[in-house]
């Protein structure tokens, strides 16, 4: 409790600080979810329409999973130097697997009896594929994003790593210095963050899935 | 029944293996000088190549040695030197003062003495020299009181935190002190690990001691060991350094004078054990040989060997530096 007292407080003195480092944390995670979703999304649902090649290349996609993500974040610095840039591509392909596999799951397990019976009532591919497809797919694309957002905000600390300031920072700081009340005032923030992402996307799921229940 | 037969056996053979030590290690010589002094060391690269230096000084004067090198960080050495599991290894001043003894350098040097010694009026090497002889008597006589433990002498390097700069870049704005990049730090990126903007002994101490620009200086902040890789990419102008990696004289930086001594000196010396000098009184004389040679340059640039594209080993960048300088084989 004690802890919690003087993790709030030292916040509280360090204001205007944290608020730079949160807004920082948020802002890198956001943008490489918004940029992962338009890139994978789509490359999910084109590898679930090649027969072999796609679950090959999603199989060789998924083995980026093996790589830690403290050694995925280093990958750009020889080409791009340190900064947002590299740390934003690294979070984008941190978020690779989840997206593309769940995408790609989730377009070849819709019932391929589903798909006869559009097709039978008279709809043109594009039709299927909006109307009967992606909606029957969904929740299943969502789990994937889910999960990449909360690798994209766990591991948007170890931009501190590369020239980026995030709460990494007070998470480094209290690992240097072995001192807790830092260790916590990066660290329960991004629990907190965490878990908003996954109410929030929890909420969307049940929203967008009332047909089959 | 098995620790009967253990005693039993070992009661025969320590005696035995006892004298055949005796015997072959050191025909002649007296008991008291058959003590194997093992020598420990942080864990890093200085300390690698320091500890190697203590071992082959010893085992040039025909003393026993065991290798007890890397061993992890300062609190951990101090714990195995204090139970006797090690008899010496190179520790810095200010390390000692505030991590070992916790004190800081105003309790040494008065409270009274930042506004005392005026920013530009006192010449400042002297008094940076003189705070560095402060710490080591401080030091070394609080090691004796609480641990019985002897300070050597100390060496002129000083493994300091420090800001170092291209030499282009302080060519170019005529800087050579910290006080002097203060006035245009807000116009700069600093290469630094990622604790550096919330430490006391890091920006916070900078912007309290030289405020002015380091208010809005731009951190750039990275894993460690990629502090000069920034610098050397042009991603940032000032790296916080250590005052003798060799990452300073491999890449030619100008190290930045703490003018206002913000950071405590960190002067190199051996602590050791008593005993040894009791054992080997000549000990003494033959470190503080080898330890008042190693300045600044002489450590940045043998850590270089190790560190840089070289890669040597740092026990033949000891012995290297040992022969050449007649410090061994003479």
């Amino acid at each position: 409790m004690t802890l919690v007292t003087s993790v709030w407080e030292f916040i509280r003195d360090n204001q205007d600080r944290f608020n730079d480092l949160l807004f920082s944390h948020i802002h890198i995670s956001a943008s490489a979810l918004v940029i992962a979703v338009l890139l994978y999304v789509p490359l999910g649902v084109m590898f679930s329409r090649m027969d072999r090649i796609g679950s090959s290349a999603v199989g060789a996609l998924s083995s980026l999973r093996v790589i830690p993500s403290l050694a995925l974040v280093f990958v750009f610095v020889p080409w791009l130097g340190f900064g947002y840039r590299p740390a934003l591509l690294a979070l984008v392909l941190l978020a690779a697997p989840p997206i593309v596999l769940n995408t790609f799951a989730g377009m070849r397990n819709v019932d391929a009896s589903v798909i006869e019976a559009a097709q039978g009532l008279g709809m043109s591919q594009v039709q299927v594929f909006r109307r009967v497809q992606l909606p029957l797919a969904f929740p299943v694309m969502l789990a994937g994003v889910r999960s990449a957002s909360v690798e994209i905000v766990a591991s948007a600390t170890l931009a501190s790593l590369i020239g980026v300031q995030t709460l990494g920072q007070y998470i480094f700081t209290g690992i240097s210095l072995l001192d807790t009340t830092y260790l916590l005032a990066g660290g329960l923030p991004i629990v907190a963050l965490v878990l908003l992402v996954e109410m929030l996307f929890g909420g969307v799921e049940r929203l967008s899935t009332p047909a089959t229940r | 029944m098995v620790t009967r037969r253990t005693v039993i056996k070992s009661s025969v053979a320590v005696p035995f293996a006892g004298g055949a030590l005796l015997a072959a290690v050191r025909p002649g010589s007296i008991a008291a000088q058959d003590l194997t002094v093992i020598v420990g060391s942080k864990d890093f690269t200085e300390q690698f190549i320091l500890g190697n230096m203590y071992i082959q000084v010893l085992e040039d004067m025909g003393i026993a040695t065991e290798d007890s090198t890397n061993l992890g960080g300062t609190q951990i050495a101090q714990q195995a030197l204090e139970a006797g599991d090690i008899h010496l290894y190179p520790e810095y001043t200010g390390t000692g003062l505030t991590e070992v003894l916790g004190l800081s350098v105003d309790d040494v040097l008065g409270g009274g003495a930042t506004p005392e010694a005026s920013p530009v009026a006192e010449a400042t090497p002297a008094a940076s020299g003189d705070a560095s002889q402060a710490v080591y008597d401080a030091v070394k006589t609080a090691y004796m009181e609480q641990f019985g433990l002897v300070w050597l002498e100390r060496s002129p390097a000083n493994n300091t935190q420090a800001l170092a700069v291209k030499r282009a870049f302080s060519e170019e704005n005529g800087i050579t002190t910290i006080s002097q990049l203060a006035e245009m730090a807000g116009d700069l990126i600093i290469s630094a690990p990622a604790d550096f903007p919330e430490r006391e002994d890091g920006l916070l101490g900078l912007q309290r001691v030289y405020n002015s620009g380091f208010a809005d200086i731009e951190v750039l902040p990275v894993a460690p060991g990629l502090k000069y890789q920034a610098l050397q990419d042009d991603q940032a102008q000032v790296v916080l350094a250590f005052g003798t990696d060799g990452q300073i004289a491999g890449f030619d930086l100008v190290v930045l004078e703490d003018d206002l001594s913000l950071w405590p000196p960190y002067n190199i010396a051996p602590v050791v054990r008593q005993e040894v000098l009791d054992a080997y009184p000549d000990v003494e004389a033959r470190f503080n040989d080898v330890t008042t040679s190693l300045t600044d340059e002489v450590l940045s640039d043998l850590n270089w060997r190790v560190d840089g594209d070289a890669r040597e080993d740092p026990a033949d960048v000891a012995t290297a530096y040992l022969t050449d300088n007649g410090f061994i084989g003479g």
